[in-house]
């Protein structure tokens, strides 16, 4: 038994619409005194800040992936350590990027290359959220107890995620997890337009096609963007980031902009915090509006110039346009509880798809049975088991933590397991400390490869990976993720 | 004003004022913070919080462990040199030791060398034995007998202390014993148990080659899985043939200066 816990090495990795980056920390780890606390990531050091390179793309459609690998091979030599050195981390590919046709091989390619427990991510609300814990935001949501939105505004996209910190408590240790209220994500970025040296349009990009016809504006590749067309584009684009802010109601031009399903309820900010290419030109917008060949340096002048922006309180960010590759890098691994019960031959474990038992905890043991087996079934329906490394399973509440519950547990998770290879691993999430005694419950019945992990919130949809045993092998890492691509 | 200008101007923890911000330091903690006073006296609220804190703290030390639960776990009962709650407080070493007719029952009524001989004793907290040990003993009798550890005939001793484990273990020549036992009820609860263990009891071994799991209420370790983590240790303190210090022996290493 030791207690020793070395700090873990970890790479983030951004592949951008506009630009590419890649940092190397360390993730310091703790185990506060006290039986019942769980070892936590305590201190996050970036020890490597890469070079913002211009993300490497063969056509419009195609990242060149020979080109990114290369990159990130430079940034590790430069860093001074090679991937069997790198213990976790995550690569990311984000705002238009994801819609890439290559994009999902690449964040696979890269993930393996990098690292024996890297995780391959990607979504609009995952970056979103990576962002506003890189920047800060989360940070500062958390220490004010307030709600925090990051407003990322990169080269293709704008990600809002909302922070809430009115719930967490300090555990003597740093903050624990800050709520993510929300996230908004939409189409609007510095380089929807490009322009060439001579001031002519070399590019429009969708969304901006949908700007410039919903204003009725003349944008057409080859001619001279004028100065008013220009700005009315410009200040369409901000009105939509802070109509997407401070919604609903919802102007028509920003929910045809607008990424996934937009939420209900207004957000009551106490603060906001910019990041992103563009996100962090707004405290300092160039002098010549297109600096970058683009929008991006008119568009944050056009944000710090919008009035609602100016009646809100803006805070500096810690990170802007490293941000999203700063969360990927130190925010995405989390560790499970301490107690864990464990298969370790199985690890590590990479895109495990979950399917959450969530309802009543008050349920019969019927019902209660029926909510497993139909989470078994949702995971078979979308997942072939031939495919996947595990499959997971999440139980949002277990209830009373009384030996009894935990052998009702044990008897429905029993049953809902059986249409499951006998062959494939399950990995057993639960929120409260409770997998040991889950664990060793669970193996008197069963001798299917298992692993129970606990003190994990995992939502049904997402996806988890699992490392190799930390923290004097009493807890794992974990990352969990999404896999959308292409949103 | 600018983005730029009032970038720090409104972090509330800098306002000594707040109190919104002050209330919320004060929640995350279950400390006695800001409770503010009547003149040089805590408010009446503050005050009855204490004494019922307080109140909480006395009943879990001077209070009895329920025969019924006592029998409910099929325990043989045996007693200390201790006579009463306030001699229990005032001489832990009788704490320690075992009254004569209890020696005798113990050999009469518990099977000897046992793999681990557990122990439940009420220590400084009935309250802590009476809400956990009902949890976490069949977790741990379950996982030690799946393990093939014989877990001989637990025992409950009234008014005991730590160490007692020590008497009883040698007397059955166990292996390894360990002791669920009440804490001294802290701020948070009254209600925490330890766990205490021991390889190779003898009487008047040293606590630094015995081991422990403190905190276990269901807001700190829960008692279900506290069973299941002590089934754990105390496999591997049967494998390594060790409790205490000995188990770890990264700690081993003393630097002295020269
Ligand atoms: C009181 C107390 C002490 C007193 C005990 C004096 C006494 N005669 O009662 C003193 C100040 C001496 C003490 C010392 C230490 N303690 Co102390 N102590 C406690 C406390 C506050 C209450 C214990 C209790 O209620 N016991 C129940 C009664 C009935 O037991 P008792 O028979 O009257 O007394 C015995 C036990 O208290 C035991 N004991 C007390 N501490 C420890 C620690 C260890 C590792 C062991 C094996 C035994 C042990 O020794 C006493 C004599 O036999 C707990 C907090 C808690 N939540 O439990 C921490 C606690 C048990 N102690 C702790 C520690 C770390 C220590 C020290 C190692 C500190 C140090 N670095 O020197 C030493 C070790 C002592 C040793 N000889 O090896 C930790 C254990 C953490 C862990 N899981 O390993 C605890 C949980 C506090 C914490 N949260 O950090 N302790």
């Amino acid at each position: 038994m030791t207690d020793f816990q070395g700090p873990l090495t970890s790479i983030g990795i951004d592949v951008g619409t506009t630009t590419s980056h890649a940092i190397v920390s360390r993730l310091q780890i703790e185990t506060p005194p006290g039986d019942a606390a769980s070892p936590a990531i305590v201190d996050r050091e970036i020890v490597h800040r890469g070079e913002v390179r211009e993300t490497p793309l063969v056509d419009s459609q195609t990242i060149d992936v020979d080109r990114v690998a290369a990159f990130v091979d430079r940034e590790l030599t430069a860093a001074g350590v090679s991937p069997a050195e790198i213990d976790t981390g995550a690569v990311i590919v984000t705002g238009e990027t994801a819609r890439r046709e290559n994009a999902e091989p690449l964040v696979h390619r890269l993930a393996a290359d990098t690292g024996q427990f890297v995780a391959a991510t990607a979504g609009a609300a995952l970056e979103a959220v990576l962002a506003g814990r890189g920047s800060g935001a989360a940070a500062r949501a958390a220490e004010t107890g307030g709600t925090v939105a990051n407003v990322d505004v990169g080269g293709g996209t704008t990600n809002i995620a909302i922070f809430d910190g009115s719930q967490t408590c300090d555990d003597g240790m740093g903050f624990d997890d800050v709520t993510v209220a929300e996230t908004r994500c939409l189409d609007v970025g510095g380089r929807l337009v490009t322009v060439d040296d001579d001031g002519h349009v070399e590019s429009v990009s969708p969304p901006a096609r949908t700007i410039a016809d919903a204003l009725d504006l003349p944008v057409a590749v080859g001619s001279a963007l004028d100065a008013d067309v220009r700005d009315r584009l410009m200040s369409a684009m901000v009105d939509a980031i802070v109509d997407s802010c401070s919604g609903p109601p919802f102007d028509a031009l920003t929910r045809s902009l607008s990424i996934g399903t937009l939420p209900d309820d207004q957000p009551a900010l106490s603060g906001v915090v910019f990041s992103g290419g563009v996100g962090r030109l707004v405290r300092t917008p160039p002098k010549d509006p297109f600096e970058y060949g683009d929008l991006g340096g008119g568009l944050a002048a056009a944000i710090a110039d919008h009035e609602t922006v100016r009646s809100w309180s803006v805070f500096e960010p810690a990170e802007d346009i490293r941000a999203t590759v700063v969360g990927a890098g130190t925010e995405t691994t989390t560790l499970s509880g301490r107690t864990i019960s464990l298969d370790e031959s199985v690890l590590p474990l990479r895109n495990v798809p979950v399917a959450a038992v969530s309802g009543p905890v008050s349920d019969t043991e019927e019902t209660f049975k029926q909510r497993f087996d139909a989470a078994t079934a949702a995971i078979l329906s979308h997942h072939d088991p031939g495919e996947v490394d595990a499959i997971a399973l999440s139980i949002d509440d277990v209830g009373d933590l009384t030996y009894d519950r935990i052998r009702v547990i044990a008897d429905a998770l029993e049953s809902a397991l059986a249409p499951i290879p006998p062959t494939l691993p399950v990995v057993v999430v639960t929120r409260q400390n409770c997998a040991k005694v889950l664990g060793q419950t669970l193996r008197r019945t069963t001798d299917r490869s298992l692993l129970v992990l606990d003190e994990l919130a995992v939502d049904g949809g997402d996806y988890l990976d699992v490392g190799e045993p930390t923290a004097g092998g009493e807890s794992v890492p974990a990352v969990v993720k999404t896999l959308a691509f292409g949103e | 004003m600018t983005p730029d200008s009032n970038a720090n101007a409104t972090d509330p923890t800098d306002d000594r004022t707040d109190a919104e911000t002050l209330r919320r330091v004060a929640d995350r903690t279950p400390t006695r913070l800001d409770v503010g006073r009547a003149g040089p006296r805590p408010p009446t609220d503050a005050l009855l919080e204490f004494r019922e804190d307080h109140g909480l703290a006395r009943d879990a030390v001077f209070s009895r462990v329920d025969d019924s639960l006592v029998d409910d776990l099929d325990l043989v009962t045996l007693r200390t040199r201790v006579a009463d709650a306030d001699q229990y407080l005032a001489r832990p070493d009788l704490g320690r030791e075992l009254a004569e007719e209890s020696i005798t029952r113990l050999h009469e009524e518990c099977s000897e060398t046992p793999g681990v001989q557990i122990v439940v004793s009420d220590g400084l907290s009935s309250t802590a034995v009476e809400t956990s040990v009902p949890e976490l003993l069949p977790v741990l009798k379950d996982g030690l007998a799946e393990r093939d550890i014989d877990v001989g005939t637990p025992v409950f001793v009234e008014f005991g202390r730590v160490d007692v484990m020590d008497v009883i273990g040698e007397e059955l020549a166990a292996d390894c014993c360990v002791i669920l036992i009440g804490e001294r009820p802290g701020l948070r609860t009254a209600e925490s148990l330890s766990a205490y263990f021991v390889y190779g009891p003898e009487r008047g071994g040293p606590t630094a080659e015995k081991s422990v799991v403190s905190n276990i209420h269901d807001s700190g370790l829960p008692p279900v899985e506290a069973g299941a983590e002590l089934v754990d240790l105390l496999a591997n303190v049967l494998e390594q043939e060790a409790s205490g210090i000995d188990l770890r022996e990264d700690d081993r290493e003393f630097e002295t200066e020269s």
